[in-house]
């Protein structure tokens, strides 16, 4: 009997469930969306007369923070949902959310630290802006070492939930500083920049043309199909692991 | 339905946050003329000339005309002999005026002022920009007056005022001294505050900025200095060179790549390393039943 559910169960793995329609959808206008906003950033955007070329990372560096936003905002929705209701879908979301978030923030931090070497004249600078996230990457990596570290499942994910929303807080301390902080040199392209931004330029309808497109795409289309992406890869996972240990347990 | 709700709520809030920002910021008609090798500001109220890569500003009022351009010159005065030639001020000149260099935070500058005939005198600023030089030149064609753009180092730094470099100037073109006691008037202009001295014969504006002095100096028939100093200061304040930093943005753009790769990578690889432990029970299962 327990022979043949499994041999059901890895037939049923093994010809994964096909895309759902929206993820197809989603997965080439994303492409498309990278591609395109790539093109608009690289040869609609204007040069910056006083940063040179460099500028155009601009319209990368700031949409992977937002990007980064979604995908962290949606692992503190996802564990949330998972502590209320005790469903693993909740819990693959939230690690959907991590892992890709953290690959945006990578691109937002080292974007930022490759602009600021012609600008600033250094790669690093401990800047409030710049230590908020470094330490923004670090609680999520320590988010999914965690992960690999614990081996209970309920256990993992239950505190890995909690861990996941108050980790938020380092997206929101690093979104806000520069407003709060004066000592800040990291500029700010809509409102005013602090007194001591260096680096700074105008969001000017040429800067928004071109960045209104990349900030769509990376703050809404981008996450949510890698995320949905990454949560099937999970669930996936989590049925091989079921099988495994049926297999074990015959 | 939930995600395709979230998703469009969040292009919704981001489109109506960009657009409102969009419609706050000022529109890019920025005031300066650009060029592949560098960017001044247009001078306002004077008649732009400019042609190519060279920016030049004329204002018929003083016969005076400030010119940036770019040459291929192996030392800074025939850089701006070769300069002013392009303008049409034909050579030879005859040994500069004044010739002296001075530390500014771009580099290092060579002022010359060449009398170029009888009229018309040429103060010049040079500094080498990669193989070639950048020259800013003010030349004025007044028969009646004879004026003079000169950037010193300060002598005395703890003098707030631009008085020595002043008098310094005076000594070299008029023959006259700016006594210790004489009392300098406060002009503000826009590009900062100048300290004048009014003689009779000879009028200066001088101006302190970091270590140096702008000084403008007139002497003959005077007339209207301060906006010429005030146009001429502008254009060398306002000088930059767009850096060239394309390597880094490609650095940039392949991090950014490399990174989406991996995470890309790693999802196929994880799918493969799924699909081949599926294959992997189904075989064991097929040897057990």
């Amino acid at each position: 009997m327990a022979s043949t559910e499994n041999a059901q169960l890895a037939a049923g793995l093994l010809q994964a469930r096909p895309q759902p329609r929206l993820l197809r959808l989603l997965t080439v206008l994303t492409a498309l969306g990278f591609a395109g906003t790539l093109a608009l950033a690289l040869f609609a955007a204007g040069t910056d007369i006083q940063q040179g070329e460099i500028q155009r990372i601009f319209y990368i560096h700031m949409p992977s923070f937002f990007g980064a936003f979604t995908a962290f905002g949606l692992t503190v929705l996802g564990g949330a949902l998972y502590l209320a209701r005790r469903e693993t879908k909740w819990d693959h979301m939230a690690l959907a959310g991590a892992e890709v978030g953290l690959a945006f923030a990578l691109i937002n931090l080292l974007t930022g630290a490759i602009w600021a070497r012609p600008i600033w004249n250094t790669w690093w600078t401990w800047d409030p802006r710049l230590t908020s996230a470094a330490v923004m990457c670090l609680t999520y990596a320590a988010y999914l070492l965690l992960r690999a570290g614990i081996e209970d499942e309920e256990r993992k994910r239950s505190f890995l939930a909690v861990y996941g929303i108050f980790a938020f807080v380092t997206v929101l301390i690093t979104l806000f500083i520069i407003r709060i902080v004066p000592e800040t040199i990291h500029p700010v392209i809509i409102g005013a920049s602090p007194q001591n931004a260096q680096g700074s330029f105008e969001a000017t309808s040429g800067v928004v043309l071109a960045l209104l497109p990349s900030m769509l795409l990376w703050l809404t289309v981008m996450p949510i199909t890698l995320m949905w992406h990454r949560a099937r890869l999970e669930r996936r996972m989590d049925r091989l692991n079921q099988l495994k240990m049926r297999v074990l347990d015959d | 339905m939930t995600l395709a709700r979230l998703l469009l709520a969040l292009a919704a809030a981001a489109f109506i946050a960009f657009t409102a920002a969009a419609q706050a910021t000022p529109e890019d008609s920025l005031p300066y003329f650009q060029s592949p090798g560098f960017n001044v500001p247009r001078l306002q109220n004077w008649e732009e000339q400019s042609s190519g890569e060279n920016a030049q500003f004329y204002l018929a009022a003083a016969s005076a005309t400030i010119r940036t351009a770019l040459v291929s010159a192996t030392e800074a005065p025939a850089a701006v002999e070769a300069a002013l030639a392009a303008g049409g001020f034909p050579q030879p000149f005859d040994a500069p005026l004044y010739s002296g260099k001075v530390n500014l935070a771009d580099g290092t500058w060579t002022n010359i002022v060449y009398a170029i005939d009888q009229e018309r005198t040429a103060s010049a600023m040079a500094r080498r920009a990669g193989d070639r030089f950048v020259v800013i030149s003010f030349v004025e064609e007044d028969p009646a007056a004879r004026t003079v753009m000169l950037t010193l180092p300060r002598a005395d730094e703890e003098t707030a005022s631009a008085a020595p470099e002043i008098s310094a100037a005076l000594a070299q073109f008029a023959d006259a001294e700016l006594a210790a006691d004489a009392a300098l008037e406060t002009v503000p202009l826009p590009s900062g505050s100048w300290s004048a001295y009014r003689g009779a014969d000879a009028q200066a504006l001088g101006m302190v900025f970091g270590n140096d002095s702008y000084v403008a100096l007139q002497t003959g028939t005077l007339g209207e200095l301060a906006p010429l100093a005030d146009a001429y200061n502008r254009t060398l304040l306002g000088f930059f060179i767009t850096p060239d930093n394309s390597a880094f943005l490609a650095l940039g753009l392949a991090t950014v790549f490399l990174i989406l790769g991996t995470l890309l990578l790693s999802f196929w690889w994880r799918a493969r390393g799924i699909r081949q432990d599926f294959a992997l029970l189904q075989a064991l299962e097929r040897e057990d039943g």
